[in-house]
């Protein structure tokens, strides 16, 4: 059983990073085109990409965009599920229903709904746009993740702390966010894993400085390139790096 | 630090600031062949001004863009030759004057007054052109094969062929193959192409975009792309040099861009000039060479300046012969192209 | 509830969220909706209310085929996903030590963070014929000839699958934690095996998330449009692919917004029915 666990284990991150081996793989391709055969290693593509300003430009677009509307998203997302979980409100179903219902529209139609609202007002289009119709699609999944892990084994918790004379701001800042810390990160990780990737709103929604998404799809215009599987590769650097680094200073905090 | 240097400073300053907000911006709605720095940055430096460059696909998703813009938002717009029509007929774009722009040098077929031109105004000007046609492995395939269309998609090479993923020219690629010329394409001949669909769909393993198609002829998923061409096959002939295209005896269909300013333009000299600039040879040069894709100049004044390489990636010599035997697109207008639309997706659902 | 919340502390908890939901996404929806029934004339807009659109949609064998082709993808796909992930999200939260786990996850969650697109052309070259999967099969003689996965329904569901695979694995892993370890030691107290504190106990408690997550691959599998489009090889039509083409050429936005209504209306279905099902009054 304890071995079946671990083989299971590995097959699955066998098939999760399959498609991430070949991608870095052929980033190091010699030669102009990222299929079988390897022809060997070459550090070409890296050089060109990260010489590449509009990639650079477009990398940090895309973070401040998924940083900034995840945040949003998330907070959002906790208010109304503490709210809702906690208060009885006159139709709460509903606006249960409210609150999800962007989860039923595809991104494409969010994204085009929002540019002719947009435009209507005279809003012109930036990554702030963007932003706002990133924080669209991830408010209703902060919501749902947050609210379905608001058991009621919490609050009993709560209720000790108000009888113990806390405020409503303390309960849920010491006490109900705490509490739900893993749906909340969850919930945040999701936002910015989703809006970092989101291409169809980033695309309708921006205009001269675009997102990371945008940027690839108009390299892949271009036609079959190992600067394709170079970006990824770097990207997905960035992304083990970052983790490396919250994961230690994380740990360091808590041994302290 | 004196007074005197802090006013300076400040002088400087402030005189740099305004000098960025007097700057001129140029906003270009445009393919992904107009982004490359050594096309832009010549005009860019001649007239001390920057271009915005954004880049979009499909015709009907520009037109919306644009109808839903600001005025001045846009200056510069680039659009597929046959549908110069249409944002047009939406009043999007603003005439240029014919005296300017140097059609006299251009290959003769590719000035296309007839779709840049409405009620003897000109609009737009056609500025780069190519071919949709076959492209193929030269190792797997008869070459001889090659150039009668109805054996490129028999069940001689089934399962071995991907379709490239628009239907207007795979379409003419159909029309022409059945003796249809592309410019009498109407409802009825629908049913003549209809069949030639179904058989090209059965034949073929995928319809694929660009890079999907590249990926599938480069790792020999497949051998023959219908609707490729050179656009395609370039960047992968540089190592698999086996990979290769060519117009089939019928002929095969002209695909084509051209350039515009918008009429809602605030600076619509600057915009004129920036057309005027990639029309001329040294424009025409670079954007037929672009980064992003290469096709043809349609000012053959561009050939003084290319060199000898470039032309024959470009095949230059055999362009009289092409142009004799290619097709425009076809040019629908919008009820024919919802029924070859309709055709279209319910060939590939099948 | 406790008598000292009162209604109008939760109307401002609940408030900023509803505002902008209403500012940017049930306007611009309303909007959508009413140009499902306009019609165009030419290239301009005509508002209105034409069913011109919806008639056209019943009319079309494409769009049928369209609808029947999401559907069975979304579904296999949601199933096998979360099969798959099931019991990678409960080896990470039971098996793996627990100062491990979060390191573990967040490995398991990484490749989302390698651009999507690319990704969908990495899977590209893993199914190619003579691609690792095939050459692998090849060499240890399970196969002789490459067989063709990439441009197939397969491929399509291999890429939707590892994307959500590790979208469910999070969700799911979230809710497995928040178990407290007392109600399995309970279960194993009161006699019961592995598997039967795994049916009584654990399933039910975290069928809540597991619906979140099914629910959620739902609606994002059946609303893309990259996968289908790069791993399918057009050999078969989803319902995004079909709207992006009514837009992309001809900005037919009130056909289009008359196939995003369809298409919400079959999320709204899948919605209610697995609600009922797994009687969920929440997520």
């Amino acid at each position: 059983m304890r071995m079946a666990a671990w083989f299971y284990l590995v097959l699955a991150f066998g098939f999760i990073y399959l498609p991430v081996g070949t991608l870095v793989l052929y980033s190091f391709q010699d030669g102009t085109l990222p299929v079988p055969p390897f022809n060997g290693p070459s550090l070409q593509w890296y050089t060109e990409v990260l010489a590449d300003d509009d990639v650079t430009d477009a990398l940090f677009n895309s973070l401040i965009v998924a940083i900034g509307s995840s945040a949003v998203a998330v907070l959002l997302g906790f208010l109304a599920a503490y709210g809702l979980a906690r208060h009885v409100l006159p139709g709460s179903a509903f606006m249960r229903g409210l609150l999800i219902a962007p989860l039923t529209v595809s991104y494409l139609i969010v994204g085009l709904g929002l540019l002719i609202v947009l435009n209507r007002t005279g809003v012109g289009l930036s990554l702030v746009t963007a932003g706002i119709g990133h924080v669209v699609i991830n408010l209703p999944l902060a919501f749902a993740i947050i609210y379905a892990s608001m058991g009621a084994q919490h609050e009993n918790a709560e209720r000790a702390a108000r009888d113990l004379g806390a405020s409503e701001t303390k309960v849920v800042l010491l006490v109900t966010a705490p509490m739900l810390a893993p749906a909340i990160a969850a919930a945040f990780f999701l936002s910015v894993t989703l809006s970092w990737d989101e291409f169809i709103i980033a695309f309708l929604l921006t205009r001269f400085d675009i997102t990371l998404p945008v940027e690839i799809w108009s390299m892949l215009r271009s036609g079959l390139s190992p600067r394709l599987n170079a970006i990824g590769s770097v990207v997905f650097l960035i992304s083990v790096t970052a983790v490396l680094v919250l994961e230690f200073t994380m740990l360091r905090r808590r041994q302290s | 630090m004196t007074k005197r240097t802090v006013a300076l400073l400040g002088g400087t300053a402030m005189w740099l600031v305004g000098a960025a907000a007097n700057a001129q911006e140029l906003n270009a709605l445009v393919w992904c062949d107009h982004t490359d720095d050594a096309l832009i940055k010549p005009f860019e430096e001649e007239f001390g001004v920057t271009v915005n460059v954004r880049e979009y696909e499909g015709t009907g998703a520009a037109l919306a863009l644009l109808e839903q813009s600001r005025p001045g938002d846009w200056d510069v717009l680039v659009i597929d030759g046959i549908d110069v029509f249409r944002a047009v007929e939406s009043g999007l774009l603003a005439p240029l004057p014919d005296d300017q722009l140097p059609t006299a040098d251009f290959f003769p077929e590719i000035v296309m007054a007839e779709n840049n031109t409405l009620d003897g105004v000109t609009y737009a000007v056609t500025e780069k052109f190519g071919y949709n046609t076959i492209s193929y492995n030269s190792e797997k395939v008869d070459p001889a094969d090659m150039q009668d269309l109805s054996t490129v998609w028999s069940d001689k090479y089934a399962e071995r062929i991907s379709i490239y993923d628009y239907y207007l020219p795979v379409m003419g690629l159909a029309a022409i193959a059945e003796g249809v010329a592309t410019a009498d394409i109407d409802a009825k001949s629908l049913d003549t192409i209809g069949p030639v669909l179904s058989q090209m769909r059965s034949s073929a393993a995928s319809v694929a975009g660009v890079v999907a198609a590249q990926t599938a002829l480069a790792t020999g998923e497949v051998d023959i792309v219908v609707g490729g061409g050179e656009w395609l096959t370039a960047v992968l002939a540089e190592e698999q040099p086996e990979l290769t295209w060519t117009i089939p005896d019928q002929g095969a269909v002209r695909w084509t861009q051209s350039i515009g300013v918008l009429a809602d333009s605030e600076q619509p000299d600057l915009a004129l000039e920036f057309v005027k600039y990639i029309v001329s040879p040294e424009g025409q040069a670079r954007l037929a060479t672009s980064a992003c894709f290469w096709g043809m100049p349609a000012n053959s004044a561009a050939g003084e300046i290319l060199n000898d390489d470039q032309k024959s990636v470009l095949r230059w010599d055999d362009q009289t012969d092409y142009l004799a035997r290619t097709q425009l697109y076809p040019a629908p207008d919008a009820d024919l192209d919802v029924e070859m639309q309709d055709l279209w997706l319910d060939t590939l659902s099948q | 509830m406790s008598a000292g919340t009162g209604t109008k502390l939760g109307w401002g908890f609940v408030a900023p969220a509803l505002l902008w939901t209403l500012a940017f996404f049930i306007v611009p929806f309303l909007v959508m909706g009413a140009m499902s029934f306009a019609t165009l004339e030419g290239r301009s807009l005509v508002w209105g209310f034409y069913l011109d659109n919806y008639i056209e949609l019943a009319t079309r064998a494409y769009l049928w085929r369209a609808i029947l082709v999401s559907l069975e993808i979304t579904l296999t796909v949601t199933v096998v996903s979360v099969v798959l992930a099931y019991p990678l999200a409960a080896i990470i939260a039971f098996r793996v030590p627990p100062q491990w786990q979060r390191l573990a996850l967040l490995l398991a969650i990484l490749p989302f963070w390698t651009s999507y697109v690319v990704r969908s052309y990495a899977w590209l070259l893993v199914l190619a014929r003579e691609g690792l999967i095939n050459q692998t099969l090849i060499n240890i003689g399970l196969i002789a000839e490459p067989i063709t996965l990439a441009n197939t329904r397969f491929a399509t569901v291999t890429g939707f699958v590892h994307f959500f695979v590790m979208l469910l694995t999070l969700t799911i892993y979230a809710n497995l934690v928040q178990l407290s370890p007392n109600y399995r030691r309970a279960a194993t107290d009161l006699g019961a095996n592995a598997f039967q504190t795994f049916r009584h106990v654990i399933l039910p408690l975290t069928l809540p998330g597991i619906a979140t997550g099914a629910f959620l691959t739902f609606v994002l599998c059946i609303g893309d449009y990259v996968t289908p489009q790069v791993l399918g090889g057009n050999n078969e039509l989803t319902m995004p692919q079909v709207i992006m083409v009514q837009l992309g050429r001809r900005a037919d936005f009130p056909l289009a917004s008359a196939l995003a209504i369809v298409m919400m209306a079959i999320v709204m279905l899948a919605y209610l029915a697995s609600a009922r099902w797994l009687r969920l009054d929440r997520v």
